[in-house]
């Protein structure tokens, strides 16, 4: 069992007056994948973007409790988001590369955080980050076309690569695959399972079948409160929660 | 009503669509035709002057200069002279009324004309030469055929006797047309031949940088802390409102405000492309704004988002990324709307901009004139040589308004980029 690395503790979120979270209690180990499922709407993208405080830019979100990283309160206002963030890279539902060559969207981050002085550093943190996105070998002979110019697939594999360039500890994916076929949901999920020796992993899913594929824990959300949370198999073979077996066995949701 | 009459009905209403739009287009093509061509009939006549194809003997007795005069000295020298003898052996007028008639038939600028060819070779003491002398304004048009002829004598401002001389002239070859230099490097004048719109332009685009410089970047700054940065609340709806409403405001408007607080009060230089050039910009503020906002809008969230995931912050995810991808519409939004300014005339009559100006500004505090102001005063004129002036500034404000336009979608095409 590898040791906690990410703990949220009576996690409340409102937005306005709707409450989107109810005390989430979870904890999210270190060098591990977790999957957070659940129906549309039941509060998992709003939780892993507590982790990173991406909910700071929507005026309305309120967020109480606390969250753990390490032992360091996230949510303390005097915590700087822009170093909490270079800890925490996320990747998105749908791939949003900068329209920028496929070099500055990998550089870009290094370069704002001083990483990578001279051009040869920022060479190699860029053909680095490739490599472990598994992208090198596609692109690297067009570096300087857009980014926007991939595939889908390739467009999110330059995202992860992006995300890793600033060597975070911990990688949030808020349903990377929902937008790709099967055959890039497989790289990317073959990808995942090679980032989990370096990166703390957080996934949100809405196919099972990835949950069960690519994480070791999972966490079942429904309504804004986190019905069970546990081994991924445990879960999915014999979960403590009448709901949660429901969920699984496609009886709502 | 049975399916096969429905479906009918439906083909039928999208064919009677169809034929509207066509129309309406067909309509509003045919109206620009009308303009387009009543402004090129009237004003193309205005690119070309007549000229009197006259010699002119550099009389040494009527000058006080040598060959090879310093140029210093020709500028002072006088030339009227040189000028009334050499008009007046263009055709033998009998007595002292009929020499005036004959050079009355030249410009007020015959003399200036002869002593520019001396400037040019000052070695003409004694000589004599063949010059193309501008003709008056009403020769001008006689030529041109925009003069009735056929009306009695008291009623034409050119009498039997000149129309005799020109009759001779153009029998002899001597009238002649050129490109009108003048047109283009002239200011105004009281004389349509000489009237040039050369101050008119210099003082639009005065006026019109000094509105870009000014406009341009409050615009932007005021666009992106209101889209990106100001807290969603009363207050920025309230500015938000507020801009929306300046955008409509009349623009004579802003032009009593400009009298009240920037001639009245700061007393700033009436007339003067720099007073010009705040209202104008104070106008086309909002103007810019909109547009400009629009532009930030349409960047999607996404970017916002990627860059802020890898740890930029909010500052650096605005100005690495938001502002570069808004930039294309944000100037096409601009140019737009200095083209607007460009064309406005009510705030510019307001602050004293219909003054006659005679000379060229040399700087933006110079009193001067503008392009459609010139319009104004030129269509107000009751001389006919203004007509074509008007039409064909009309011309040229319009060619400038076009390329603004060309260019705002051609920078808009060009530079925008597409996400996903």
């Amino acid at each position: 069992m590898n040791k906690v690395k990410i703990k949220s503790k009576n996690l409340n979120v409102h937005y306005g007056q709707k409450q989107a979270l109810f005390d989430v209690n979870l904890d999210l180990n270190e060098k591990e994948v977790t999957a957070l499922i659940g129906p549309s709407g039941c509060g998992k993208s709003t939780f892993i973007r507590c982790i990173n405080r991406m909910n700071d830019v929507i005026d309305i979100c309120k967020v109480t409790g606390n969250i753990e990283i390490d032992g360091v309160e996230v949510n303390d206002k005097n915590l700087d988001v822009v170093s909490l963030r270079e800890r925490v890279g996320m990747v998105f539902q749908k791939p949003n590369p900068f329209p920028k060559s496929i070099y500055e969207n990998i550089s870009y981050g290094p370069k704002i955080h001083g990483k990578g002085d001279t051009k040869s550093e920022l060479d190699e943190i860029v053909e680095n980050s490739l490599k472990k996105s598994a992208l090198w070998e596609e692109v690297k002979d067009r570096l300087d076309e857009p980014g926007t110019s991939l595939s889908g697939g390739q467009q999110q594999r330059l995202c992860i690569a992006r995300a890793i360039s600033v060597n975070p500890e911990v990688i949030l994916m808020d349903e990377p695959c929902s937008a790709l076929d099967p055959i890039a949901t497989a790289k990317i999920e073959e990808l995942i399972d090679d980032l989990k020796k370096t990166y703390t992993i957080v996934i949100v899913t809405h196919s099972m079948a990835q949950a069960v594929r690519v994480s070791q824990k999972t966490g079942f959300f429904h309504l804004g409160k986190l019905i069970e949370v546990g081994k991924t198999e445990k879960i999915f073979k014999n979960p403590d929660n009448k709901m949660t077996q429901d969920y699984i066995t496609g009886r709502f949701g | 009503m049975t399916k096969e009459e429905r479906l009918k009905k439906r083909h039928s209403a999208e064919k009677r669509f169809r034929f509207y739009g066509l129309a309406s287009i067909f309509v509003a093509l045919l109206f620009v035709l009308i303009l387009v061509q009543n402004i090129f009939s009237k004003g193309s006549s205005a690119f070309i002057k007549t000229v009197i194809k006259t010699e002119v003997f550099y009389n040494q007795e009527l000058l006080e200069l040598k060959n090879g005069a310093s140029e210093k000295d020709i500028i002072n020298a006088d030339f009227y002279e040189v000028m009334i003898e050499s008009l007046i052996k263009s055709f033998p007028a009998k007595n002292i009324d009929e020499e005036n008639e004959l050079i009355r038939l030249f410009s007020a600028d015959a003399e200036y004309e002869i002593k520019k060819a001396f400037l040019n070779n000052n070695n003409l003491i004694g000589e004599k030469i063949i010059l193309d002398l501008t003709a008056s304004d009403d020769i001008d048009q006689l030529h041109k055929g925009n003069y009735p002829r056929d009306l009695p004598e008291d009623r034409r401002r050119i009498s039997n006797f000149q129309l005799a001389i020109y009759d001779n002239f153009v029998e002899n070859g001597k009238i002649g047309k050129n490109f009108n230099n003048y047109y283009f490097t002239k200011g105004d004048s009281r004389d349509p031949e000489l009237a040039g719109i050369g101050g008119a332009i210099v003082g639009s685009i005065y006026s019109i940088l000094i509105c870009l410089l000014l406009a341009f970047p409050v615009a932007v700054l005021a666009s992106i802390y209101l889209e990106e940065f100001a807290p969603k609340n009363k207050i920025t709806d309230f500015i938000e409102i507020n801009i929306n409403n300046l955008a409509a405001v009349p623009s004579i408007v802003y032009g009593l405000l400009a009298l009240q607080i920037l001639l009245a009060t700061i007393q700033l230089p009436r007339s003067t492309p720099l007073v010009a050039g705040i209202t104008l910009a104070l106008m086309t503020l909002p103007r810019i704004i909109i547009p400009c906002r629009a532009s930030l809008k349409a960047v999607p969230p996404s970017i916002r988002e990627g860059a802020l995931a890898v740890g930029a912050s909010k500052f650096q995810s605005v100005f690495h990324h938001v502002v570069p991808l808004a930039m294309p519409g944000t100037l096409s939004g601009t140019i737009i709307g200095l083209a607007q300014a460009l064309g406005e005339t009510a705030p510019l009559i307001l602050i004293g901009m219909v003054a006659f100006v005679v000379d060229i500004p040399s700087s933006p505090i110079d009193p001067s004139s503008s392009l459609p102001v010139q319009v104004y005063l030129w269509s107000e004129s009751a001389e006919r040589g203004f007509v074509e002036k008007t039409s064909a500034t009309i011309m040229i404000l319009l060619t400038f308004l076009m390329i603004m336009n060309f260019l705002a979608v051609y920078l808009r095409q060009k530079f925008e980029k597409r996400w996903n």
